[in-house]
């Protein structure tokens, strides 16, 4: 019975990762080559075509290639999902190190300015702080790094402090390493594990964030495209053309459920103790 | 009475048409025209006005509600654009064209019983024309010399120079008839002489008129009207399908109007507007200020395309600042024809062979938005590389019409006989050309018609030589409504939406109603609140008071820190509120005044002390749009809000329960990976989404549900619980199947201890180990999860709130941020944070309360 579970969940994690990998190298052809530029140009008279071997996807209200957008779009999502990955992991696992190393007052500082960041409602805060400072993927990329800065400093944190306790840590302060090397040589390649596992759900996280900002008009801008401002457009338009409603959306779904089970499946080859 | 397959107001409406016509026989087929006349409509609108003076304020919306309707001028403007008398039964003009008098009607009274006399005419007048007033038509007026009440009826207007419009100024809204006792109280409480008294205005959902019953004219034939706000295209057609709104003026999505005039439940009739939609450039901006820079712009722009791109066909092209219907219009639109090469000549000439980078500032309106996309991609073609920039009105107002710090921008100027905006020193568009500002001087004292005729040929002329703009199409009218609805106009030649002689046919049709009412709501989430508190201080008892005091005082530190944060996160937003209050026309006196007045211009420090001194006493302050306290907008939205979070919380238990224990307790086996499977898809879809697909199917094709929006608790339980399913379940999903994974992956820790294996050995199944001993430990971890959900749903439905147009308060900060509404947004925001940190704080004296452990030892 539990090897059946094993292996099912085997198949599972290869299928995410697999398309995963697809979307990136999606996303990487557009931004490199430029090979779907052709379908991104305005072409009013084709517009709103249904599905075909022209147009796989369809066409948008202005003529493009619908697929072509949803290639465009996932670089978008993942551009600005990684960025604030970056945020948080830049900022947030110093912060984290640094409080469980030094202690004390710092310590306090950080935990409570922690609390206070998850105690707002991240999406409402998100819309607010892009709102002020202009849509836009730039600040969309800060809006949403705002808060993985503390996802990462809270998880640093506590798997600093429990690696400080560790015999190995302690024999290095007793042969006389300062706090600082202590927290680079052998604090955070133990923690990369936990932090690759986290960086993966928080991109997941990230990309449906992306695409409730870009709903409401606070992501990229036209005529940049982006998946949560394609399924926008698409609401008048289903009963005429409902594949524009569809093909966002599962783009999305895709992509943020491979994310999420390429990160449980990482979860459970860096702490094997991990049991279902 | 809930919603259910089919138009619910029609069938009963139907089936006794059918009996009336059964029983009375072949000669009562006709519709009857002197029927019922207790029908009640509603009306979409785009925009909320923001406030119901339209004597103070130039904005579309606010004439849309109330001109005609709640107010009435001297004059009135038919259908044809033809003024015909209104409060003045007739007039003469001297020979000179100096002098007007105007004899009032007899017996008219305001909505407040008190009689109609010239002084409420002269008063009106002057107070537009007077320095300082924030009249939109002041200018315009300066050539009045003076104003005499000659008798009880009857006015008179000296001029110092002829003014040719004089009367159709005056049948404008934004000079109508006021009393001086009531005018003071306009924006929000609108007291005119009309077929229509103001009832009610539910800030950001509708607004309310009811009949006149003591008119001096003919009886309006509707009881009451609703003019319901729908900001967004993508709702306006579910509204519209679902039967919330009964039809549109101004449908705002063009896109539809071809199957909504194939289906017989709607008429479509579209006319035209006056508003002439440009592509509006900066003449004072280099390189726009030569000439051959702004007509390579109109040659490089193809009408047409984006006619047909951004309008589906709706739409006439025009060549210069004037409407086609206008019988003294000329077609200026080959005057630049679609030529990308000579637009590219005309560049090079000027000095710009490689072309230049500009911005292009969009609106919200979907002309706007759209045409800006098409527009971008064509001067791209020619060289022109342009970055697109949506601004909200806001910022549109305060960016390019008043500072005038924008390249180009789109919009539509849907004033009548607007193009006097070309000579009026200081306007946007930063031209100026003395020709033009005399030939507008004769013109407005001119009134002999062959010379007006040539001369308004000349102003076009003018203007399209000049390519002040790129004059892009007359926007269209797009009237979508019941199709047994009649009486509404097909032209608007004048800013408003006259509703005082529309009907309704269906004899038992009750039309569409919009109650409200919040009470019932607010009572229920107080008590829900008090049920908290109580549980709270029940969970308090069983800890350790200096536990207790420590954690309630880390909640009070960690609140005012957040009150800091939102303070200054709001107080950096761009745009001045003030500005955006007071609308286009308004002097810089007028704005500082009240910035004065919401103490806009005390220091920061002051205001953040005076703001959290409010707070502790219950004051959130008043809103800036909206001119009412904070609280009562707060109480409105949470009626919705809340009841929405804990319908979701219940479903989302519903869903995951079963499958958390189901899993449970077929740990490892396949129908375990399955059934987490099937979670962690359902957690990877979208809310916003699921709500899109969920109206799709049963709403739009199902007519199970509404399509959004929100009747109001006092439309009955049944109703208002119906509203809510939908959004209830695009929430609940998503966090179903999370709560389902952390229940089974608790469930799974407590299988795995030893009282469970003790259990076992006594004797008991699985399936009662499972419920007896390892479910209640393991809703520990689930509670926690549970808290957290709660104040995701609250503040976090905000996406949901905006897919199915739900008043909630999600949307509220939404709006007000757009609105530059800063008190709104940050007592708001800081009232959310409260209850998640609240609800947070409850959570975690739960947990200590069952694990005394981690009460008595330090923090962990």
């Amino acid at each position: 019975m539990i090897a059946t579970a094993r292996r099912w969940r085997l198949d599972a994690g290869l299928a995410a990762a697999a398309t995963a990998g697809l979307v990136v190298v999606l996303a990487a052809l557009v931004s490199l080559t430029g090979a779907f530029d052709a379908g991104l140009a305005l072409n009013i008279d084709a517009r709103l075509a249904a599905p075909s071997a022209a147009h796989w996807f369809g066409t948008d209200p202005l003529g493009r290639d619908v697929l072509a957008m949803i290639a465009a779009g996932a670089r978008v999502s993942l551009g600005v999902s990684l960025g604030a990955v970056a945020i948080g992991l830049g900022i947030g696992v110093p912060l984290g190190l640094v409080a469980a190393v030094v202690g004390g007052v710092g310590d306090e500082a950080v935990a409570r300015l922690n609390d206070l960041v998850f105690a707002m409602p991240s999406l409402l805060l998100a819309v607010l702080l892009a709102a002020t400072m202009g849509p836009g993927p730039a600040n969309a990329v800060i809006a949403l790094g705002v808060f993985n800065v503390p996802v990462f400093a809270r998880l640093s944190r506590a798997g600093a402090r429990t690696l400080l306790a560790r015999d190995f840590v302690l024999a290095a302060r007793v042969a006389g390493k300062g706090r600082l090397r202590i927290a680079l040589e052998h604090l955070l390649p133990n923690l990369t594990g936990l932090l690759i596992v986290q960086a993966t759900i928080q991109l997941a996280l990230g990309i449906a964030a992306e695409a409730g900002l870009s709903y409401v008009g606070l992501g990229a801008q036209p005529p940049a495209p982006s998946w949560g401002r394609m399924l926008n457009d698409a609401q008048t338009l289903t009963a005429i053309a409902p594949w524009l409603a569809w093909c966002p959306g599962i783009a999305l779904s895709v992509t943020v459920l491979a994310l999420s089970v390429l990160g449980e499946r990482l979860r459970e080859v860096f702490d094997p103790r991990a049991r279902r | 009475m809930t919603g259910r397959a089919g138009p619910r107001r029609w069938r009963p409406g139907a089936a006794l048409l059918a009996a009336v016509l059964l029983a009375a026989g072949p000669a009562s087929a006709a519709p009857s025209t002197a029927s019922r006349d207790d029908a009640a409509i509603t009306l979409g609108m785009a925009l909320e006005p923001p406030n119901l003076d339209p004597t103070q304020s130039a904005a579309e919306a606010t004439e849309d509600v109330v001109y005609c309707n709640v107010f009435e001028g001297l004059t009135r403007i038919a259908e044809d654009g033809s003024v015909v008398p209104a409060l003045a039964r007739a007039w003469s003009i001297s020979d000179d064209g100096l002098t007007y008098r105007f004899h009032l009607h007899p017996g008219v009274r305001f909505h407040d019983g008190t009689p109609l006399t010239a002084l409420d005419a002269k008063y009106s007048l002057d107070r537009a024309r007077a320095a300082g007033s924030t009249n939109p038509l002041h200018d315009l007026l300066a050539a009045i010399k003076s104003i005499e009440v000659d008798s009880e009826l009857e006015l008179r207007i000296e001029l110092a120079r002829p003014v040719a419009d004089l009367l159709t100024y005056l049948g404008w809204g934004n000079l109508v008839i006021m009393s001086p006792a009531t005018s003071g109280r306009a924006a929000t409480a609108p007291i005119g002489t009309g077929p229509f008294r103001f009832k009610e205005w539910r800030k950001g959902d509708a607004i309310v008129l009811d009949r006149n019953e003591d008119y001096w004219g003919p009886r309006a034939r509707l009881r009451r009207v609703t003019f319901r706000i729908v900001p967004d295209s993508s709702t306006s057609l579910a509204a519209l399908r679902a039967g919330d709104v009964d039809g549109f003026e101004n449908f705002p999505s063009p896109e539809s109007v071809a199957a909504l005039a194939r289906d017989p439940r709607f008429a479509v009739v579209v006319g035209s507007t006056e508003g002439e939609t440009l592509l509006a450039i900066n003449n004072a901006r280099a390189p726009f200020n030569d000439l051959r820079v702004r007509r390579a712009l109109s040659h490089a722009v193809d009408r047409n395309a984006i006619i047909k791109g951004a309008m589906y066909g709706y739409g006439q092209p025009i060549g210069s600042h004037f409407p086609p219907h206008h019988p003294a219009y000329i077609d200026l639109t080959g005057r630049y024809p679609y030529d990308p090469a000579a637009a590219r000549a005309l560049l090079a000439e000027a000095g710009y062979p490689h072309g230049f980078a500009v911005t292009l500032k969009l609106p919200p309106p979907y002309y706007a938005r759209r045409s800006g996309e098409i527009i971008a991609a064509e001067l791209a073609a020619v060289g022109i590389r342009v970055t697109l920039q949506n601004v909200e009105w806001a910022q549109w107002l305060d960016q390019v019409f008043k500072n005038r710090d924008f390249d180009l921008t789109i919009v539509s100027h849907t004033e009548p006989l607007d193009y006097d905006i070309y000579a009026r020193p200081g306007y946007y568009f930063g031209y100026s050309n003395p020709a033009y500002t005399a030939l507008l001087d004769r013109l407005s004292r001119d009134r002999d018609p062959q010379e007006r005729r040539q001369m308004l040929g000349e102003v076009q002329r003018m203007l399209a030589e000049d390519a002040v703009n790129v004059f892009l199409f007359e926007l269209p009218k797009l009237g979508v409504w019941r199709a047994d609805l009649h009486g509404l106009w097909r032209e608007a030649p004048v800013q408003g939406m006259d509703v005082t002689r529309a009907w309704l046919d269906a004899p038992a049709a009750a039309g569409t109603e919009q109650h409200t009412g919040s009470l019932p709501a607010l009572l229920l989430a107080i008590a829900g609140f008090a049920a908290v508190a109580l549980g709270g201080l029940a969970l308090s008892r069983q800890v350790s008071p200096r536990y207790l005091a420590g954690r309630l005082g880390s909640l009070a530190l960690t609140l005012l820190l957040a009150s800091a944060v939102i303070f200054v996160l709001v107080e950096i937003l761009p745009g001045d509120p003030a500005a955006y209050m007071m609308g286009l026309n308004a002097s810089p006196d007028a704005v500082a005044h009240l910035r004065a007045d919401y103490g806009l211009d005390t220091p920061p420090l002051q205001q953040y002390l005076a703001w959290l001194a409010g707070v502790a006493r219950g004051d959130l302050g008043l809103s800036y749009t909206y001119r009412v306290p904070v609280a009562g907008l707060v109480a409105e939205r949470l009626a919705v809000s809340v009841p929405l979070a804990l319908y979701a919380l219940v479903l989302a238990a519903l869903l995951a329960f079963p499958l958390g224990l189901a899993a449970a307790a077929r740990a490892g086996t396949r129908t375990d990976a399955t059934l987490m499977g099937l979670a962690q898809v359902g957690l990877a879809v979208p809310n916003f989404w699921l709500g899109i697909l969920l109206i799709l199917l049963f709403a739009v094709q199902l007519h199970w549900f509404a399509a959004g929006g929100f009747p109001g608790w006092d439309a009955g339980i049944g109703r208002a619980l119906a509203a809510l399913t939908l959004p209830a379940i695009a929430l609940a999903v998503p966090q179903g199947c999370i709560l389902a994974r952390v229940l089974r992956a608790s469930l799974g820790e407590a299988l795995r201890e030893d009282y469970v294996r003790t259990a076992r050995a006594k004797g008991l199944t699985g399936g009662q180990a499972l419920w007896r001993h390892a479910l209640p430990n393991a809703l520990i971890p689930v509670l926690t999860i549970v808290g957290l959900q709660f104040s995701f749903l609250l503040a976090g439905a905000i996406l949901v709130e905006t897919v199915f147009s739900l008043p909630g308060i999600g949307r509220l900060i939404f709006q007000a941020t757009t609105q530059r509404d800063l008190i709104v947004v940050r007592s708001v925001v800081l009232l959310l944070v409260a209850a998640v940190v609240v609800v947070n704080f409850l959570v975690e004296l739960s947990y200590a309360v069952v694990d005394p452990r981690l009460h008595q030892g330090s923090r962990a």
